[in-house]
């Protein structure tokens, strides 16, 4: 009688795995864990829009004033980033050349003690919130973006600012390896590096927020990566991009669109339908998407929050 | 053949507008065809005036008056998209941008000095006022104008569109001053 023994390790050909299947465990896992963060519907819409697979925890905005979202693909391939180029549909495949790795934030100026932050430790520090804004350009073009960032007063407060500093004053990284525009010497399309400025009490409003995602993951680089100012209340061009130093000042800044061309551009740049800019009218804005406009809204719709800080100045003269 | 190849050549910035409108769906449709039809235009017209240098090498005199109306089609669009896209038919509105605004009033003489030349165009008009067909000069310097002030920069670009400009005037001006002193 033939007895087969069999060894300690055997397997019996019908506990094996078959191929096949052994094959398609790893899409097997990643479909498996894709249900289990997300239902079916968000996983539709994350596919249909390229919206990459959110990275951030964040408190949602409740949208009370029901504002419809511009799609992922409209906010991120539409872009002005004068440091890549001046057209803003191409900003988006020249982006990648910007490094965000380790970045870094310098805070000085008028505060008790001059620091350097990095950016990480600073956003775990922070409670992450996603804020709903309409964001309207002075060119007349317009979006809706949900930002995931914090509020801007969050970090002044920790910065500890001196009693005479009356201004804000935000920098954009200088670095001519990553932007090719900073390259072009004389023939820059605007002077580096990137300026802007806000009033001290401003800078202090409830609405201005320093964002690092949209759309629930981290900054693509041609948003600003890796954290922007958004002043939704003011043209975009307010809102800088890829910041690396804040400082505490006494004087009003000189923000580089005004010291381009002063007649045009000012510090405030309030969103207001009433004052054209010299070459157009701002009395109703393009929204991305869109082939018809809309009536453009005195503080781009922040007027409740924000009006109080302009009582009694002229608002045709300061633009 | 030749007249073919201008037409399709003529016809390619419509056709990649409207490829680019519906198919592909710009973000910002209303400012894309003011993009597409004032560089179109502005491109065509140029080349226009430039036909009676380059005749000995291609001669397309014969093609010059209806390169000259796709000039000016491309600029009804641009007019066409003001009125009807961008002021959304308010008629005061259009009125008062265009009493008020120099961007806007140097590209409106412009247009109506193209449309005259335009209606002009027919070989029964035009016997009588040819001589008027030189204000395409004046409507060209207006273009340019018009042209640089809707950048909000001088970029590179804009740059290279100015010193092509800049030397087809010196040529023409060249080519006046022979022709004045052979008579």
């Amino acid at each position: 009688m033939n007895i087969i023994k069999k060894p300690s390790w055997h397997i019996s050909e019908n506990e094996v795995t078959p191929q096949e299947l052994f094959d398609k465990r790893r899409s097997f896992i990643k479909l498996g864990a894709a249900s289990l963060i997300t239902s079916g519907a968000i996983i539709e819409a994350l596919a249909k829009d390229n919206i990459p697979v959110p990275n951030l925890k964040y408190i949602k905005d409740k949208n009370i004033d029901n504002l419809k979202l511009n799609t992922y693909e409209q906010i991120t391939s539409y872009n002005n980033f004068y440091e890549f180029t001046t057209s803003k549909e191409g900003v988006k495949d020249l982006a990648h050349t910007l490094d965000t790795s380790n970045w870094q934030i310098e805070i000085d100026g008028l505060v008790e003690k001059p620091f350097t932050l990095h950016l990480e430790d600073l956003i775990s520090k922070m409670t992450i919130e996603e804020r709903i804004y309409r964001f309207r350009c002075v060119e007349g073009w317009s979006m809706v973006v949900p930002w995931n960032g914090f509020a801007l007063k969050d970090l002044i407060k920790m910065a500890k600012p001196l009693s005479n500093a009356k201004y804000v004053r935000f920098e954009t990284l200088y670095d001519d390896d990553m932007f090719p525009d900073q390259r072009r010497g004389i023939f820059a399309s605007i002077e580096y590096p990137y300026v802007e400025g806000l009033r001290m009490d401003e800078a202090m409003n409830d609405l201005s927020f320093l964002a690092v995602g949209l759309y629930g993951s981290r900054l693509p680089n041609q948003n600003g990566a890796p954290i922007r100012l958004v002043v939704p209340w003011k043209y975009g061009f307010k809102s800088i991009k890829s910041i690396v130093k804040i400082s505490f000042v006494e004087e009003e800044p000189l923000n580089t669109w005004q010291k381009a061309n002063s007649k045009e551009y000012g510090f405030y740049a309030n969103v207001n339908p009433n004052v054209d800019h010299p070459r157009w009218s701002q009395k109703r804005e393009r929204v991305l998407g869109k082939f018809f406009k809309q009536k453009t809204l005195m503080f781009n719709g922040y007027e409740k929050e924000v009006a109080h800080l302009y009582k009694g100045m002229d608002l045709r003269k300061y633009i | 053949m030749k007249r073919s190849i201008i037409h399709l050549l003529m016809i390619s910035p419509l056709v990649l507008l409207l490829i680019e409108l519906f198919i592909i769906e710009v973000n910002d449709p209303i400012k894309y065809i003011y993009t597409v039809t004032g560089v179109a235009s502005t491109v065509i017209l140029f080349f226009s005036i430039t036909i009676s240098m380059i005749k000995h090498k291609i001669n397309l005199m014969k093609f010059r008056k209806d390169i000259g109306l796709f000039g000016f089609f491309y600029a009804l669009l641009h007019m066409i998209n003001f009125i009807v896209f961008d002021a959304q038919l308010d008629i005061v509105f259009i009125f008062e941008e265009t009493i008020d605004k120099p961007f806007i009033y140097l590209g409106t003489i412009a247009f109506f000095i193209l449309l005259f030349m335009a209606i002009t165009s027919t070989k029964r008009l035009y016997k009588k006022y040819s001589h008027c067909h030189r204000a395409v000069y004046f409507a060209l310097l207006l273009i340019t104008i018009h042209f640089v002030m809707a950048q909000k920069t001088i970029d590179i670009d804009l740059l290279c569109y100015i010193i092509a400009i800049l030397v087809i005037a010196y040529y023409k001006l060249l080519q006046i001053i022979v022709r004045n002193n052979k008579v």
